[in-house]
């Protein structure tokens, strides 16, 4: 992964009439990166897509590409292919003219043609099918036939928009290991659109998070989520059990001294310089979340009552009603214990707490109502 | 044992009603068959039948001798060149149907879905007003000091005498045909997915490549229904040609009606049906070879 | 892809919608002028409607032609119906010949059903008048009624009378309130189309009408070859608003009824009782 610029945004803003469906945006990806962006439908992901394509013009802001700034071009003449959520194949082309097609736009000459064609076929593991017709093959293999047909045209950027939607879920797996692999491979850079958390993590160098238009947080993956910046992001990406309270000063190693609501006084990491009186929500993930038995006379703050145990195969899920605190989830082998009903204790270690700044608790909440409401 | 008797007893029950569901089922094509037997084979054979045989002008009388003179007199100045004259017709108001029409089908597919129901709801509308009225409209319009002659005059100096001249059928069939033409169109176009268009672009594309290498080709069954749609039965179009050619310009159509009711020959009257008939089967396989599956229904 | 609008196409389509328009306009302006040669305004006078009006062969036209429409319109419908459903069970060979048969009545033109037709009824001495016509109508009349039902008929899933009978429905009362009611709209719609067919058609009345049957648009044919007068214009103005509305009803119930999902729902809720 080189240091130079392969993607930029800068400002970048769209508007369609009074909506606005991505808000000043600055984003800068790395060549050779294999870079995602998720968040919830409606947040802007696939807008910003699309921008990068050509399909769209920022209202606002530009575009640049490998250093070229490419704001009005138009798609046909930008270095970056997309492979399509619906893999828009041309149904009346067969496999080899389908993944031929942008070389015959580029006037390629016909050996060199040939080769490129059949060497992506080949890559894609569709050899032997090329006079095949897009409806004769099956979703894996469509999906293949796109990818193939826009890495051969050599782009800068390759842009994915939840090109994996249509899978099944273990195919969905095998795919995303491969499209990991294959970026490896090529080298360049990858710009995935996704709703699915897991997913961009599984293959991503860094994530980006973003929500109604805005970007929230840009990071690595591991960053995104041990670390995030907002409650939003605390939430989105992956579960999250938020408890209210305010910081009330420095703690020794970089942490904070938190007063928890119903809890009262723990310590926790957070992002630096957040003032003393500073509302926040600390996030305790479900994996860090412990149980133990509680003896019927130990009541207190910290108890909970088991709601749902659920095996999952690889691990337990304890939904709990922690009465004031709220309902949250805990995950791991040692829950194996409780049963619905079962009365615990929860207790954590403090440096698995984060503090994130609820500042904009009032905005996550309106905007949690009004993502209530529009739904 | 009774559940056994009831269970056995709904069985027999469920065999005849199924059984008598399927003789439903074959009643229900009587209607169809009867009268697509009775009123349309029947009859078409009938006439095929007949055009074999000659008819004395005088007594009335047919005979049956199996004679080709009927199809022999094809041969004559007349009936040649009022059949070239049809052909030419009819491939002229196809040609004209789809360069207007497929150019108004492909900008209604890019617009808005409502603007599209507009513009469709324009282009059909017409078609469902009288056509014979529509038709008569143009003579008025065509005719010399009409209103296009006057505008032609002033421009030009030249007064177009173009009514009852086979241009102005041409100009009357096109009018009339032009709907049916840009609705198959319409239809093909609209079902590419806008994606497409996108992939297309995304590929190295410019929008008249667009056009070349992934939209026409997709329209193309569309175009092919209308050229059927409109090709066929304007060759045997009857009204528009006596309306518009005013017994100067005659088509076939014309000549089939005039041997049948003016001159009363109903053999010779018979071979020109029947091989007009011929004639429209052959431009349907050729047409539907070149594009081997009817839209879906 | 936000397309920019297409100049060249967009300037030839409105170009050709005008020109849809413009014989229509022409004939509806000529109606009211009072220069009956036509030739140039006039002035405004609804004296060729009032003329129309009392036009005692333009009224008994319009009683022959709705005789008719209505006939041929509900043997046509008749056929059609039937003939889809049985579709719905039939193999594909005899689906094929159905197919084929109704495509034939569609493209072939209708001098040649018109003459053979003509020649039939003369053979057989079957008398030429009204009830000629509603035949000879309802021959390629069935077949556009055929298309529009069998659409809506494809659209429709089969399970549902499968799940009415699994509520204990006979054969006959899910036919009716499911499947039938489902296909209503396309029933009236297709009806609508044929009336309007009817109501317009020349060659075939020409043919077969004989002495004694001269529906409407015949009446024009004639005054239209033997004398030239805006009273033809009022009378194609009426026809037309006519034949329009009836169109338009028919559009307006196919689309309130929906899609066939919509319909099938609607059906499904109607069987439920809800």
């Amino acid at each position: 992964m080189s240091g130079e610029s392969s993607v930029r945004l800068s400002g970048v803003e769209k508007r369609f009439g009074e909506l606005v469906a991505v808000r000043s945006l600055d984003l800068d990806i790395a060549a050779g990166e294999f870079f995602s962006i998720i968040g919830p439908s409606g947040c802007g992901k696939t807008t910003t897509l699309r921008m990068i394509a050509g399909f769209e013009r920022p209202t606002r802001g530009t575009v640049e590409i490998a250093g070229r700034e490419v704001t009005g071009l138009p798609p046909y003449r930008r270095p970056v292919n997309t492979v399509f959520q619906s893999y828009a194949l041309f149904p009346h082309l067969d496999v080899f003219e389908n993944v031929a097609f942008g070389l015959r736009e580029a006037h390629v000459p016909r050996a060199e043609l040939r080769r490129r064609a059949a060497a992506a076929i080949g890559l894609a593991r569709l050899g032997g099918r090329e006079r095949a017709r897009p409806s004769q093959l099956s979703g894996g293999q469509q999906q293949r036939v796109a990818l193939a047909r826009a890495l051969v045209n050599r782009p800068e950027v390759l842009l994915l928009d939840e090109p994996l939607g249509a899978l099944d879920l273990k195919l969905r797996k095998e795919m995303q290991g491969q499209l990991k692999d294959l970026q490896r491979e090529v080298g360049i850079t990858f710009v995935y659109v996704t709703h699915d958390q897991e997913e961009a993590f599984s293959m991503s160098d860094r994530v980006a998070v973003m929500d109604h238009g805005q970007l929230e947080q840009v990071g690595r993956p591991e960053d995104v989520y041990r670390r995030p910046m907002t409650p939003f992001v605390a939430s989105f990406v992956g579960l999250a059990n938020q408890l209210a309270g305010r910081i009330t000063g420095p703690a020794p190693g970089g942490r904070y001294q938190v007063d928890l609501d119903h809890l009262g006084r723990r310590r926790a990491h957070g992002p630096p310089g957040l003032a003393a009186g500073t509302p926040v929500s600390v996030v305790v993930r479900p994996e860090d979340l412990r149980l133990t038995p509680a003896a019927d006379t130990q009541a207190g703050p910290a108890a909970a009552t088991v709601v749902d145990a659920a095996f999952l195969g690889a691990h337990r899920t304890v939904r709990l009603d922690a009465g004031a605190l709220g309902q949250l989830v805990a995950i791991g082998q040692g829950q194996s214990a409780v049963a619905p009903d079962d009365k615990v204790v929860l207790s954590w270690a403090d440096d698995d707490a984060w503090a994130v700044p609820a500042a904009a608790e009032d905005e996550a909440a309106e905007n949690g109502a009004a993502e209530g409401e529009a739904r | 044992m009774q559940a056994a008797t009831a269970i056995r007893g709904r069985e027999a029950d469920r065999g005849q009603a199924v059984g008598r569901r399927r003789l439903t089922g074959h009643l229900l094509v009587v209607p169809t068959a009867v009268w697509t037997l009775a009123f349309f084979l029947v009859p078409l054979a009938l006439i095929t039948v007949f055009s074999f045989g000659t008819e004395n002008l005088v007594t009335f009388n047919v005979d049956f001798g199996w004679t080709v003179s009927n199809y022999a007199a094809f041969g004559s100045a007349l009936y040649v060149s009022t059949l070239l004259r049809s052909l030419a017709l009819s491939l002229g108001t196809t040609a004209a149907c789809a360069l207007l029409g497929f150019p108004l089908a492909f900008f209604i597919s890019r617009q808005a879905p409502r603007t599209q129901r507009v513009l469709l709801a324009c282009v059909i509308v017409p078609f469902w007003t009288s056509f014979l009225v529509r038709t008569y409209s143009w003579v008025n319009l065509l005719q010399t000091d009409g209103p296009i002659d006057r505008l032609a005059f002033g421009i030009t100096g030249h007064h177009l005498e173009i009514l009852y001249s086979p241009a102005s059928i041409a100009v009357g069939m096109t009018y009339s045909y032009l709907p049916l033409m840009v609705l198959p169109i319409y239809v093909a176009l609209e079902r590419i997915s806008p994606d497409l268009y996108a992939a297309a672009a995304d590929l190295g594309a410019r929008p008249w490549r667009q056009f070349r290498r992934v939209v026409f080709p997709l329209a193309r069954p569309g175009l092919i229904a209308g050229i059927i749609i409109v090709g066929v039965p304007a060759m045997g179009e009857y009204v528009i040609p006596e309306i518009l050619g005013g017994g100067k310009t005659l088509m076939v159509g014309n000549i089939i009606v005039g041997q049948y009711l003016d001159v009363g020959d109903y053999p010779f009257g018979s071979a020109l049906a029947v091989s007009l008939m011929v004639i429209l089967m052959a431009m349907l396989f050729a047409l539907r070879r070149v594009q081997p599956a009817v839209e879906a229904r | 892809m936000r397309l920019r609008a297409h100049p060249v196409a967009g300037a030839l389509a409105l170009a050709v919608v005008g020109f849809l328009w413009v014989p229509i306009l022409a004939v509806a302006v000529n109606s009211i002028n009072q220069n009956s040669l036509m030739i140039s305004w006039g002035g405004a006078t609804a004296h060729w409607y009032a003329r129309a009006l009392d036009d005692p062969n333009v009224r008994s036209g319009l009683t022959t032609t709705i005789e008719i429409a209505l006939g041929s319109t509900l043997l046509s419908l008749v056929i059609a119906v039937s003939g889809a459903l049985w579709w719905r069970r039939a193999s594909a060979r005899a689906r094929a010949v159905y197919d084929a048969t109704v495509y034939a009545r569609i493209i072939l033109p209708e001098v040649v059903f018109a003459t053979a037709l003509f020649f039939l009824f003369l053979k057989t001495h079957f008398p030429l008048g009204v009830a000629a016509i509603i035949i000879g109508h309802s021959v390629w009349n069935s077949a556009y009624a055929a298309v529009i039902i069998q659409a809506r008929l494809v659209g429709l899933d089969p399970a549902i009378e499968e799940a009415a009978a699994d509520l204990g429905a006979t054969p006959w009362r899910a036919f009716r309130r499911v499947t039938f009611a489902a296909l209503l709209p396309a029933i009236i719609a297709g009806g609508l189309l044929t009336f309007t067919f009817s109501f317009d058609d020349v060659v075939t009345s020409y043919f077969l009408g004989g002495n004694s049957a001269t529906p409407l648009p015949l009446v024009l044919f004639g005054m239209i070859r033997f004398r030239i007068t805006p009273e033809i214009n009022a009378i194609g103005v009426m026809v037309m608003l006519f034949t329009v509305t009836l169109m338009g009803v028919a559009v307006a119930v196919f689309a309130l009824a929906g899609s066939a999902g919509r319909g099938r729902r609607a059906a499904l809720a109607e069987f439920y009782g809800r």
